[in-house]
């Protein structure tokens, strides 16, 4: 489903992917820990280009880009394979919740109005939002706006959503709501790669976690292998400092 | 100078001189339209920094504001024939009127320019990101997700200089239009009454200034509803 190769990219001669090669297979749940400036969201961001590769080949379903020839019509066709569900959720801030949805089916799928909006009237329930057709982004709550984000994404119907810490904005207690229409999403066999903090949600959610530090993928594996029996010291280290923010329930659930 | 104040010849100047309002408003809705047309194809050259044109529009924009706008009336009025000459086509027996409406166009264009350009830049990049994550090219995220918000947010500035605008048409009597100040002109030259002419000028003036001022407001409002400060409770 996903096939990268080899994806470099430098920001200023500072180079924040240093060849990351990857494979995700359909309906994998894939998500990426690590700690902030270790490259993560860009190797999520070049997924589809919106941050180019300097190297490397970006395969996204059928649609494959080497990044040294890749036409705008080629990136164009690997964005439209993947959905993005952004952190700051970047709803367009002029269109209803109903419109923010209907918008991607519209200009890019070429549904008909109609048939757009009973699309989108169903992902809107799908995340709890059937009575906030009409309202606009900035009449919603954080939580509210990123549940429209994830219905956006949805309603294309991609072949993989990329979710660019999608909790990481929210207050504490909206948190909850969001990750629990992802975890519902999670278990309909939508491909998903996830960056995020949030440690308990990775391991519920995810067939597979990676551990990225200094632009390369330190470690993979199982959440049960990453989070219970890391091998390497990195990781370790990460999860003992990440560890202190996790309730105690979890600790002690890892302790037996 | 003149004969004496006598207030009540207002009351005769202004139904003469509001009959010649339309002139002033054909020029002003001309000058705005074109300008409108020229200030967000300037903007977006600016913004996406095309070569050469770029260039172009940043020495235009900074000599309509660098220099006052009755000069460049005259060297629209006076240059534009000789320049054209030389390729001959001869526009010498052109109406003054078209010559005004020109150089108002080509001066709103710098001003709308100006305001666009701060006005694209000012809408949120994320946006963009997510129009091009939903699979729009560069073309559909600008005309559907940007172009929409950056006209909300340039709407008062422009309205402001709708209103600076349709003030400076009272210099076009100056090559011969007769709009309401060059009906007036010659009102004083007939009657010698200079001062009711002027009250009577500032009366309209300020009276449409009022108006356009209240219909923009409206408009403002009407506009910005999906903003959190204009929501009321009823959502």
């Amino acid at each position: 489903m996903i096939y990268l190769k080899d994806i470099r990219k430098s920001f200023n001669q500072q180079p924040v992917l240093k060849g990351i090669n990857l494979k995700v297979g359909k309906g994998e749940v894939v998500a990426i820990l690590g700690p902030s400036g270790s490259g993560k969201t860009t190797l999520l961001r070049c997924l589809n280009f919106l941050d180019k590769p300097d190297e490397g080949i970006v395969q996204v379903g059928d649609v494959q880009v080497k990044t040294k020839k890749a036409t705008k019509r080629e990136i164009l066709s690997l964005r439209r394979q993947s959905a993005m569900v952004f952190q700051h959720y970047n709803l367009f801030a002029h269109k209803t919740v109903l419109e923010n949805v209907m918008e991607g089916l519209i200009v890019t799928k070429k549904y008909k109005k109609t048939d757009a909006k009973r699309e989108s009237e169903l992902m809107l329930k799908k995340v709890g939002l059937e009575d906030k057709h009409h309202h606009y982004p900035s009449q919603l709550s954080g939580g509210q706006q990123q549940r429209v984000g994830i219905a956006r994404a949805l309603a294309l119907n991609p072949q993989v959503i990329l979710f660019d810490e999608p909790t990481s904005a929210l207050d504490p207690e909206l948190v909850g709501e969001v990750l629990s229409v992802i975890k519902t999403i999670a278990q309909e066999g939508i491909t998903m790669v996830i960056v995020t903090h949030e440690m308990s949600f990775a391991r519920e959610v995810s067939d597979r976690v990676l551990f990225m530090d200094g632009g390369v993928i330190v470690e993979e594996g199982s959440p049960l292998e990453i989070f219970n029996a890391p091998k390497e010291e990195r990781t370790r280290q990460f999860l003992n400092r990440i560890s202190r923010d996790i309730p105690i329930p979890y600790l002690e659930e890892k302790a037996n | 100078m003149g004969k004496s104040f006598d207030p009540s010849l207002i009351v005769n100047f202004v139904p003469t001189l509001i009959h010649y309002l339309g002139v002033t408003l054909q020029i002003l809705a001309a000058s705005v339209s074109l300008g409108m047309i020229l200030g967000i194809t300037a903007a977006i050259l600016r913004v996406f920094r095309i070569p050469i044109l770029n260039q172009f529009v940043i020495l235009y924009i900074s000599f309509i504001r660098g220099t006052p706008i009755l000069i460049q009336l005259f060297l629209v009025f006076y240059g534009l024939p000789a320049i054209l000459l030389f390729i001959n086509i001869d526009i010498s027996r052109m109406e003054a009127l078209y010559f005004v409406i020109i150089t108002y166009a080509l001066s709103n264009g710098a001003h709308f320019a100006e305001i666009f350009r701060g006005a694209i830049k000012a809408v949120d990049h994320g946006q963009t990101e997510a129009a091009y994550s939903v699979g729009m090219n560069n073309g559909q995220s600008f005309r559907r997700i940007v172009l929409p918000q950056a006209i909300r947010i340039a709407f008062p500035n422009i309205a402001n200089a709708i209103i600076g605008s349709l003030k400076d048409t009272s210099l076009a009597f100056t090559i011969g239009v007769m709009d309401m100040m060059g009906r007036g002109e010659t009102l004083i030259a007939a009657t010698a009454h200079g001062l009711e002419v002027y009250l009577s000028l500032s009366i309209i003036y300020y009276a449409v200034v009022l108006l356009f001022e209240k219909i923009f407001r409206l408009y403002e409002n009407r506009i910005n509803r999906h903003q959190a400060v204009n929501v009321s409770a009823a959502g």
